[in-house]
């Protein structure tokens, strides 16, 4: 109670996690039962990378609590006909009647077998956001383990909104499903579109500004000024989707023009350059052993790679003799001496052509430009140095590559993942202090520990969980709509995988199925949570349409929606200031989340819930208990299906498998279970504790920031630069493909290569467009591409007055951005009214002019396409997403596009 | 001496509008009003171009010109260097507003709600803070109340949270300080001290007590981004 007002006010502490680049911590301040205030969590200065702080979405959660176009009451469709064009005629009910109709959904789909005449699962869930709705959804991963197979095949951004490449050709070298640079200690940072300024969070932000601060350098790479862009040291205006070539004349010039600056030793005894390549493409091998060969200078023959006391060849052609293993059981016997490379001496062969004159004709940005930006980032690289990190020597490289959206993703991610992470192995610089690293896994497992899922192959690099492509155990039906486990080696099967992709997939097959393809069923029930794909996706009224013919949609509900528009059962779950839930944070994580600490921290209710609205975990206790679950509920919850296993060595707090849990019971002993674990056993704390503390942590050793600590200890090379094992995979796949006689994927089979070739990719863009809708290209002059920004990137916060009065600070919300000078040109002025058409949709929105924007390209930050949501359908900005077209053509071997199109403008009432 | 000013580095703003929302949410401000905002200023011609994120809101001045047109007296100056407004003496003519050189002041004569005619239950919750502001001058108090309270507590502002502007609080980047430039050791002074910094409108003469820190070579660095064909 405060004495001067005589109001009851308090100050509780909870978490935000609205974005991938949380957690962050803070208390909402509440005066007589009402939250007012949203502040930073000042207790945990010392102890958070994000210094205790939120960024400007967590401020927004007050009026997401109490906004009036909540629903605030479950709802059930009255009308039948679903579309657009359609209103659900929606009637309140009681959450008996709903929970009792989804219960009833579920046990028919249930009762009808898990999987229907197609083999696909006739239960599938959307969740949004790069995985944070986990962090918002209670118990419910317990609820779903009961179900069976479920696909979570149906994508809402994933593949064109998310840095797809990485996520897999990261998780394959480096245990990286997300990359960073080692902020804290790194000097030098290219940047090739990683808004990090705008989406790398408070941890990112603050890391970043610290290391501006000290004087370190990033040179930012990309078409438009973005926020980024402004607090670089430098902004390199290259073309749109020409990244690989800029990358590929850094690289020529780091091997051939600062070759003996690079960390020699390192090639030769961490990654695979000095392994021989025999004539076929792949290593030549000892053919007892299988093992790769390297050729030892000291005996001048070829040895195992893993022969002690040898001195190897970084460079240079041997004649020898060998064995040679191809894909499936090809196999070539060298008995007579065979020419083979060094893996290293082919790279450099290869990488000749890609001069800085070469890339400087195709990315527009002068040679001189590019060479200095190569010598620089060899220079700062301080080969040789070592650092000390807790006691342990390591390299100490202070030089990364980071990567944004749409360079990362669809054609060309190949490219450009590999290039960046060749760049730090060139230089010693992969996994180690200062350099790029990887922070979190999600194909690998454990998911907990990067350096736990490192395990040796036989070849002396990391074990990879490919999917099979072998005759015998490639997955020749496909188990899920979007097929990721057939088509998609790389893409693992760990429970991520699906959600993967390639998600347009699942959409695309429900209007026509590929060619030797079984035409792909809609699910029978179909789950969404906190995700919006019929506006977020991309040919978004293609996905609109096909999401309106499922027959049973059950979305959790906030407001309406356009995906919800569809559904038949809207449940009206707690915004986040109104519900419990406890999780894992620190560690190392998403984007540069790598911390000092580890814990866990709550998320409790700082306000009654609104209206009828309820707890996430009672609503999937009480979709158990209606569906006969709940035994298993409660053993998938003991098991720790909801984050923390309610037992372990000394101690066990699980649940009664027989009863029905009220939801403070259930996170009562999860605290207790979380306590025990972090503390060996110490102390079992329960949920009262950290209702009042917030959050309880540990140190977390930063050795394990750096995988080449685990890799030296395990004696394990780095797979670069030479692609053998993906050339034998993408054999051997294309090779199970055209047995079935599927030759739809054989430009996304051209991807697994030794070493990346440049492909033309603006072309493929327009030649792709043109062959599918029979347009002429040039009528479509301008690229289109979109930026993100803090205010409304992830969070679901479109429908806040608050967080949109406070955008509109920033320019470019609400407006297409064209280069101002461009604009004069065509006789346009500030605020215009245009319409945007690409050869799949048309949007319309004001100009915005700016110089800070290539000529050729045009900017759309945020994506404001909403026709039902309350609020953000009076914005009237344009939304690039229905004019993204959803190709295969488009679409790359790791089942993911870009943010990207061509596109035409016209002034309305008049062409431009 | 005190004279409680604030400092923004350039060089680490990203004009997140962290500060913004916070000293909304600290103020209770209506919708459209904004005591503290974040510019987001573009300067150059393609390719050579820079842009700058420059929090902004009262400056606070030693010699304020709102101050000295203010007709009722209404705008006062603390011994402190805060400029004050007394809302029971503004008459809402706005003066101030048309002499502040920063845009500073807003008038707001009907408090919106954030959506339409809807009252939610923190707009409720706060309207006894938000109606003595309708229809007179309003701007950055410079949390005036949590720097007293500090002091009255043994607390540092601009130290420590509960002593300092919400809008401080809250950013993110270690961009936004605030201080007593009068003591030459407190953390304002050692920055400014250490750093080049530049006052927004000096020669109008105002005296702001908002220093901007930018390292001007950045500036000057323009051996650079070089766009056009090759």
């Amino acid at each position: 109670m405060d004495a001067e007002s005589g109001k009851d006010v308090k100050k509780v502490p909870t978490y935000c996690y609205n974005c991938v680049a949380g957690p962050d911590f803070m208390k909402v301040k509440v005066v007589d039962g009402v939250a007012t205030e949203v502040e930073g969590n000042f207790d945990f200065v010392e102890d958070t990378p994000s210094a205790g702080r939120v960024c400007v979405k967590p401020f927004g959660l007050i009026q997401k609590a109490y906004n009036p176009n909540r629903v605030l009451t479950p709802m059930k469709r009255t009308n039948p006909k679903k579309g657009k064009d359609q209103k659900p005629g929606w009637v309140p009910i009681s959450w008996d009647e709903a929970l009792d109709t989804v219960a009833g959904k579920v046990k028919e789909a249930i009762a009808a077998g898990p999987r229907d005449s197609a083999g696909y699962p006739r239960i599938a869930c959307s969740f949004g956001g790069g995985g944070t709705p986990t962090y918002y959804m209670g118990t419910l991963p317990a609820y779903l383990s009961t179900l069976g197979p479920l696909d979570f095949s149906f994508g809402s951004g994933q593949g064109v909104k998310c840095y797809h490449s990485e996520h897999l050709y990261g998780e394959f070298w480096h245990r990286a499903f997300t990359v960073a640079p080692d902020t804290p200690n790194c000097n030098y940072v290219l940047s090739f579109g990683y808004n990090v300024d705008a989406s790398g969070g408070v941890c990112g932000v603050k890391r970043h500004a610290d290391a501006r601060g000290r004087g370190a350098k990033r040179v930012q790479i990309e078409p438009h000024l973005s926020i980024s862009s402004g607090t670089a040291s430098e902004w390199v205006p290259i073309k749109a989707k020409t990244d690989p070539a800029f990358m590929f004349a850094l690289i020529h010039v780091m091997l051939h023009e600062q070759r003996d600056k690079l960390d020699i030793p390192f090639l030769k005894d961490r990654t695979n350059s000095p392994y021989l390549i025999a004539p076929n493409g792949y290593y030549l091998r000892e053919k007892s052993t299988k093992k790769p060969l390297v050729w030892d200078l000291a005996s001048e023959k070829a040895v195992p790679f893993d022969t002690k006391g040898i001195d190897v060849a970084l460079e240079g052609s041997f004649a020898t003799t060998g064995w040679e293993m191809g894909p499936d059981d090809d196999e070539w016997d060298h008995d007579t001496p065979v020419k083979c490379q060094t893996s290293f001496q082919a790279l450099c062969d290869h990488m000749k052509k890609f001069t800085p004159l070469w890339a400087s004709r195709i990315c527009e940005i002068h040679q001189k430009v590019i060479r200095r930006i190569a010598i620089e980032f060899v220079s700062e690289a301080c080969v040789g140095q070592t650092i000390e990190i807790e006691g342990r020597t390591l390299p100490y490289r202070p030089v990364a590559v980071a990567l944004g959206k749409t360079v990362n993703s669809g054609w060309g991610g190949y490219e450009c993942c590999w290039s960046r992470t060749l760049m730090a192995v060139l230089l010693g610089a992969l996994e180690v202090p200062g350099g790029t690293l990887g922070t979190t896994v999600r194909l690998n497992r454990p998911a907990t520990s990067r350096q736990a899922s490192v395990t040796m192959h036989p070849d002396g690099f990391m074990e990879y969980p490919m999917n099979a492509t072998d005759k015998e155990n490639w997955l020749a039906e496909p188990d899920v709509r979007n097929a990721n486990r057939t088509l998609v080696p790389l893409g693992a099967n760990s429970p991520w995988s699906v959600a993967l992709g390639p998600t347009h997939l699942a959409w695309m097959q429900q209007e026509k199925g590929p060619d030797h393809w079984p035409q792909a069923t809609p699910p029978d029930v179909w789950f969404v949570f906190r995700t919006n794909p019929a506006v977020s996706f991309w040919d978004t009224e293609q996905v609109s349409k096909v999401m309106a013919k499922f027959p049973f949609t059950v979305a959790f509900a906030y407001t309406d929606d356009e995906t919800n528009h569809m559904a038949d059962i809207l449940l009206p779950d707690c915004t986040d200031i109104e519900a419990t839930q406890l999780i894992r944070v620190g560690g190392t994580k998403f984007i540069e989340q790598f911390w000092d600490k580890q814990g866990f921290a709550l998320r409790q209710p700082t306000i009654e819930p609104v209206g009828d609205a309820k707890d996430m975990t009672w609503i999937t206790t009480e979709l158990a208990k209606r569906t006969g679950k709940l035994e298993g509920y409660n053993n998938a919850v003991n098991r720790g299906a909801h984050g923390v296993p309610l037992s372990g060595e000394g101690y066990d707090f699980s649940l009664d498998i027989t009863k029905e849990h009220e939801v403070d019971e259930i996170w009562d002993a999860t605290c207790r279970a979380a306590s025990a674990e972090i503390t060996g056993g110490e102390e079992t704390d329960g949920l009262d504790w950290f209702k009042e503390h917030g959050l309880r942590l540990k140190p977390f050793s930063k050795i394990d920031w750096y995988l080449e600590a685990e890799l030296q200890d395990q004696g394990i090379r780095w797979e670069l630069p030479y692609q053998e094992r993906l050339v034998r995979t993408g054999k051997q796949l294309g090779r199970r493909l055209h047995e079935k006689g599927i030759s739809w994927w054989d430009e996304q089979l051209e991807e697994y290569e030794a070493f990346p070739e440049w492909k033309d990719l603006p072309q493929i863009w327009d030649d792709a467009i043109e062959r599918n809708y029979d347009v002429d290209i040039k009528d479509f002059p301008f690229w289109l591409m979109t930026s993100r920004s803090m205010q409304y990137n992830w969070g679901s916060n479109a429908s806040l007055q608050m967080i949109r009065e406070v955008a509109s600070n920033i320019q470019g919300h609400g407006g297409v951005i064209m280069n101002t000078k461009k604009a004069e040109e065509l006789g346009l002025e500030e605020g215009d009214w245009l319409e945007i058409r690409s050869p799949v949709n048309a949007t319309r929105g004001h100009l915005l002019t700016k110089h800070g924007i290539r000529p050729d390209t045009l900017l759309m930050i945020g994506q404001f396409d909403h026709w039902a949501t309350p609020y953000a359908k009076e914005f009237g900005a344009p939304s690039m997403n229905a004019l993204i077209p959803m190709l295969l053509d488009l679409t790359d071997a790791t089942g993911s596009s870009c943010d990207l199109t061509k596109v035409k403008i016209t002034k309305l009432g008049g062409s431009s | 001496m005190t004279r409680w000013v604030f400092v923004a580095d350039l060089n680490r703003c990203v004009g997140c509008q962290t500060c913004t929302a916070a000293c909304k949410h600290r103020n209770a401000t209506a919708p459209g009003v904004m005591w503290r905002k974040v510019l987001d200023m573009e300067v150059g011609e393609f390719p050579e171009v820079r842009r700058t994120f420059v929090p902004t809101g009262c400056h606070h001045c030693e010699n304020p010109p709102c101050m000295h047109v203010c007709p009722t007296t209404a705008t006062k100056q603390r011994d402190d260097g805060i400029i004050t407004i007394d809302y029971d003496l503004c008459i809402g003519c706005m003066y101030c507003s048309v002499a502040c050189p920063y845009q500073a002041r807003y008038k707001v004569d009907i408090v919106n709600n954030a959506y339409g005619l809807t009252k939610m239950a923190n707009e409720v919750a706060r309207d006894e803070e938000n109606l003595p502001r309708k229809a007179v001058a309003q701007k950055c108090t410079f949390c005036a109340d949590r720097i007293d309270y500090g002091l009255e507590n043994g607390l540092t502002p601009g130290v420590d949270p509960d002593a300092t502007p919400a809008c401080v609080n809250s950013c993110i980047a270690g961009a936004l300080h605030m201080g007593n430039i009068e003591d030459p050791k407190s953390n304002v002074s050692v920055m400014v001290e250490e750093n080049e910094t530049f006052l927004m409108h000096e020669e109008l003469g105002t005296k702001p007590g908002f220093y901007y820190i930018w390292d001007r070579k950045h500036d000057a660095d323009e051996d650079t981004a070089e766009g056009g064909e090759e």
